[in-house]
């Protein structure tokens, strides 16, 4: 297992960043993992062993998502956003100037470039970034499966990366 | 060092590389990622190094934009000329601290591992299995908002259903801090005990053939020996229950001090007139090396009183000064024997 662990790392790392919005969040789930794989010792795993991996490390993101508060992901984004950190210091209050602008800019190219799509392209976006909806909640609210949710969000990301990236 | 992010490096990806990786992406942030949805992802992921890269723009991208979004997106009615730094707080810098990993470790916390695990069935039902090893406690926070601490040793399978929300407590106790759902009742089954609740906090232990249940908030149901059909028990707050498996007409109302039931989640075990066996196995849920009652004697001494959860030998030392008994310690075990 600890092998697998080592071979799956960064594919874990990844898959929970986009998850977890958050890259240094993931880092420290599959850090976390490590300890559980560690516990588990030297254990003969029925069929995929990284399935399983998937399976501890999804559980261990669930646990975290619901005790955490939704302000510690707002503080992060500050922090982000002033950006000047040390390791895990902030050195900084204040936010740099270039900074807000520059988000600010992006913000606003972001809403211009979703009018030129298609509207429940838009729409879908809207609800699920903007608004915050899960896939599932923003299905409801249109009267669409989560499936065609998932292609509309793709479709409006993929055309606003063309855009800003 | 500027406070602007990175620009995200797309040059020198095909456009076809960077469409799968949005895809990848938004399929990975949604709520019903299967394991079959990571193993292809994993096996996208490392098809190429140009997967991977593209992933990577495409994470940075989203991150970016969710951050920006957070940043203006509710400050749109803000006038203009505010764009400047004084729509930012002032904050102090914080170290992010996981709510789940706070709630007291035990002393031998680091042996054991807590393990949990799923299965899926076609009728968009799951069933999850949480096991906490000897001397390990564990939050769990469910998908419906509630929360359960498990105490060490313990086994528990949460089910949801459409209708109900199913906890099956095997040799196990929890405390329970029920969400509120009135459609999705929270159904607990102990044993031959039943347990039903909408929304409250309350504490159950199955243990040894025993079933107890004690109530700190709101109304709890509870149908000892289900079978026989008889109608529920309502406790409210402050009342208990207590049960021996198999038996018809035991159970009886009582007012409990529900923080005594409880405190073990402060590492706090609080006895009043319980035989020495109960103590022990409750030791043994929380260390390693197994304590042994040598004769009968001291299997049914009682005792009234708090024991701190620290170390193993200084409980056993602490129970030796409040109980006639004496104590023999070996690599392999602690003898507990009447004096």
């Amino acid at each position: 297992m600890m092998r697998l662990y080592g071979e799956k790392r960064t594919s874990l790392v990844r898959a929970f960043a986009a998850r977890m919005r958050s890259l240094s969040e993931a880092e420290d789930l599959i850090q976390d993992l490590f300890l559980k794989v560690q516990a588990l010792g030297d254990i003969e795993v029925e069929g995929d062993g990284s399935a399983l991996l998937f399976r501890m490390a999804n559980n261990l993101m669930l646990d975290r998502l619901r005790s955490q508060t939704r302000s510690s992901a707002r503080d992060e984004g500050w922090r982000s956003l002033q950006g000047v950190s040390l390791g895990d210091e902030q050195v900084a209050d204040t936010p740099s100037a270039e900074a807000i602008v520059d988000g600010r800019q992006r913000y606003d190219l972001m809403l211009t470039t979703l009018d030129t799509l298609p509207p429940r392209v838009a729409r879908a976006f809207t609800l699920h970034k903007l608004d915050g909806l899960s896939h599932a909640e923003t299905a409801a609210a249109m009267g669409i499966s989560r499936s065609s949710v998932e292609k509309h969000v793709s479709a409006a990301l993929k055309a606003l990366m063309a855009k800003l990236a | 060092m500027t406070g602007s992010p990175k620009d995200i490096e797309t040059s020198g990806l095909a456009a076809a590389d960077i469409d799968a990786a949005v895809e990848w992406l938004v399929r990975l942030q949604g709520q019903a990622v299967s394991e079959q949805d990571w193993l292809a992802f994993d096996a996208w992921l490392t098809a190429s190094p140009v997967h991977a890269q593209a992933y990577d723009a495409a994470l940075a991208f989203d991150q970016r934009l969710e951050l920006d979004v957070r940043t203006h997106g509710e400050n749109q009615e803000a006038p203009a000329d505010h764009l400047g730094a004084t729509i930012v707080p002032f904050r102090r810098p914080t170290r992010r601290v996981w709510l789940w990993s706070t709630g007291g470790a035990l002393a031998a916390a680091a042996v054991a591992g807590a393990i949990a695990w799923s299965s899926g069935s076609l009728l968009g039902t799951h069933e999850t299995t949480y096991v906490t090893g000897v001397g390990e406690r564990r939050t769990i926070a469910l998908e419906d908002g509630s929360r359960v601490e498990l105490n060490a040793a313990s086994r528990m399978t949460v089910r949801f259903e459409r209708g109900a929300r199913r906890v099956k407590l095997d040799d196990a106790q929890a405390f329970f801090d029920v969400a509120k759902d009135a459609r999705r009742p929270f159904l607990i089954q102990a044993g031959d005990t039943g347990v039903r609740v909408v929304g409250t906090q309350f504490d159950v232990r199955h243990r040894d053939g025993q079933v107890a249940v004690a109530v700190q908030r709101g109304v709890v149901e509870v149908r000892p020996k289900q079978a026989s059909g008889k109608t529920p028990f309502r406790l409210t707050a402050g009342q208990g229950i207590a049960h021996v498996e198999g038996q018809a007409d035991d159970a009886q109302v009582s007012t409990v001090a529900v923080e005594d039931v409880t405190g073990w989640r402060q590492g706090r075990l609080v006895y009043r007139d319980r035989p020495l066996s109960e103590i022990a196995g409750d030791l043994n849920r929380l260390f390693p090396r197994p304590v042994k009652l040598a004769d009968e004697q001291a299997a049914n001494m009682r005792l009234s009183g708090v024991l701190i959860v620290d170390g193993q030998d200084a409980m056993v030392d602490r129970l030796s000064n409040l109980l006639p008994v004496r104590t023999t310690t070996t690599d392999d075990a602690i003898v507990i024997r009447a004096r």
